[in-house]
């Protein structure tokens, strides 16, 4: 395994991560690092854990065993403030989960007014500087039934962003898209790459991991088998399930 | 004609006996107003500490206390209900019928809009919570500020059908010496021998009160989901 995380300040430690459900084992032994800039895209067959194991990093699963340590911080310890350390993960899902009774403006100021305490003014300035680095000024007082599948993605990620996270986690961002919104989103996620922001992305989409991801990872059967650099790992896969994955989809 | 207005002078005009109704109409809404108060407070109540258990497995003691409530309060007549807390439980006359009406109603009506509520909050799909809890908003947060409103929405007509069907079950009061609509209508007919009159503007009351209140419950319903769809 290589990786040219060494020389950067580690954000996520990942130790000996487990998760079961019943007698299945869905992540077996995981241990990785996340530094402070990567985009790592997490690929591989449905059925492998790659959701589980993004979902593990902000605890909306309780690992089974092991320790995740988010900026030096053990998120799995019982006492681990986890309200407070998932302000600092923005989230953002497959199917969007915008709150459908509020407008996006108040989707997005909700939790910077509620948790950070700022006044209304400034998370509305905040947010409407958000929508229109995504385009969607014009919708701030729509309703999210009102916006397409894209408009709605880009809105989820902006409401993430909204928080000021360190890490943004995207749980298969373009699964539930009409292919021609899937651009508009990785557009954004892009962007977000090249502002330097820490991401972790499950996803299908081999073009925006090739072309966006610092650190690419395959995970199969609730591990991690093979993980390179993008042209690497596309060009030159060692790994046989890797080849035989990348052979149907690419 | 004529027939018709010496049965409404019988039954209403002479000995100011249309007092009886409005009289009892009072008391039907005191009754049911307070209750459906009641109701709503307790039934929330049951209905968070339900579903809280449900989707976390938590609160397994109080869980179990809802479970019975709801198991006898539903299992059992309202008319019996009110007859325990009127004879047996507010024993002391201290306390008056439409008292002891509004306390069982109230807990009566509870056990149905906890599970009307406890619906609304499990048809709230998980992404909802998870989308709430991963901005940083801790259970209680993410149930308050993003699950009840849209439960809420959700229950409304069920939450007014058995505002309807609870305004409906006060007229069994008249058991425990409240002088409810019904009761009010029933004393005239006994003093007027003309069971017709009395009962039919009994149930035109009713009629009329269940229809104003299901025209305003549509508009309620209408604005709260003008923007959604």
């Amino acid at each position: 395994m290589s990786g040219n995380t060494q020389d950067r300040e580690v954000l996520i430690d990942i130790q000996n991560l487990s998760k079961t459900f019943g007698d299945l084992n869905v992540l077996t032994d995981i241990s990785t690092t996340i530094s402070k800039g990567d985009v790592v895209c997490v690929i591989g067959p449905s059925g492998s854990g790659k959701s589980t194991f993004l979902r593990c990093l902000n605890l909306l699963e309780k690992p089974t065993a092991g320790h995740i340590f988010v900026e030096g911080a053990d998120i799995t310890d019982p006492k681990a403030d986890i309200d407070q350390l998932r302000r600092k993960m923005g989230m953002v899902f497959q199917q969007f989960n915008l709150f459908p009774h509020m407008t996006i403006l108040e989707n997005m100021t909700l939790a910077p007014i509620k948790l950070l305490k700022k006044n209304k003014e400034e998370a509305d300035r905040e947010a409407m500087e958000l929508l229109e680095r995504v385009g969607l000024r014009e919708k701030a007082d729509a309703y999210p039934a009102q916006l397409s599948g894209g408009q709605k993605q880009r809105v989820a990620i902006v409401r993430a962003l909204a928080m000021h996270p360190d890490v943004m986690l995207f749980d298969e961002p373009t699964s539930a898209l009409d292919p021609e919104m899937v651009g508009e989103v990785l557009n954004v996620m892009r962007q977000l790459a090249k502002e330097h922001m820490t991401m972790v992305v499950v996803t299908h989409e081999m073009g925006f991991a090739r072309e966006v991801a610092t650190r690419v990872m395959f995970m199969e059967g609730g591990n991690f088998v093979e993980e390179n650099e993008p042209k690497e790992f596309f060009e030159n896969p060692k790994n046989e399930r890797l080849k035989a994955f990348l052979s149907k989809v690419l | 004609m004529e027939g018709l207005k010496q049965a409404l002078y019988l039954n209403l005009i002479k000995d100011d006996r249309w007092q009886y109704l409005t009289e009892g109409l009072k008391n039907t809404l005191l009754i049911t107003l307070f209750a459906t108060l009641i109701g709503i407070a307790v039934g929330l109540l049951i209905a968070i500490v339900r579903s809280t258990h449900d989707k976390t497995g938590k609160l397994k003691f109080l869980n179990a206390i809802c479970k019975l409530y709801l198991t006898v309060i539903r299992g059992t007549p309202a008319l019996i209900q009110l007859m325990i807390f009127y004879y047996c439980i507010f024993v002391s006359r201290v306390f008056s019928g439409v008292f002891v009406g509004i306390i069982a109603f109230g807990l009566n009506s509870a056990a149905y809009v906890a599970e009307i509520f406890r619906s609304g909050i499990m048809s709230i799909d998980e992404g909802q919570m998870e989308a709430g809890r991963s901005l940083g908003f801790n259970y209680v947060q993410t149930m308050r500020y993003i699950i009840m409103p849209q439960a809420f929405k959700n229950v409304l007509p069920a939450l007014c059908n058995e505002f309807v069907v609870l305004l409906k079950e006060t007229s069994v009061a008249g058991y425990v010496a409240v002088q409810d609509l019904t009761k009010g209508g029933d004393i005239i007919r006994s003093r007027t021998y003309d069971a017709w009159t009395p009962l039919l503007i009994v149930a035109a009351i009713y009629l009329a009160l269940t229809m104003i209140f299901s025209h305003f419950a549509q508009n309620v319903e209408r604005s709260l989901r003008k923007n959604e769809r």
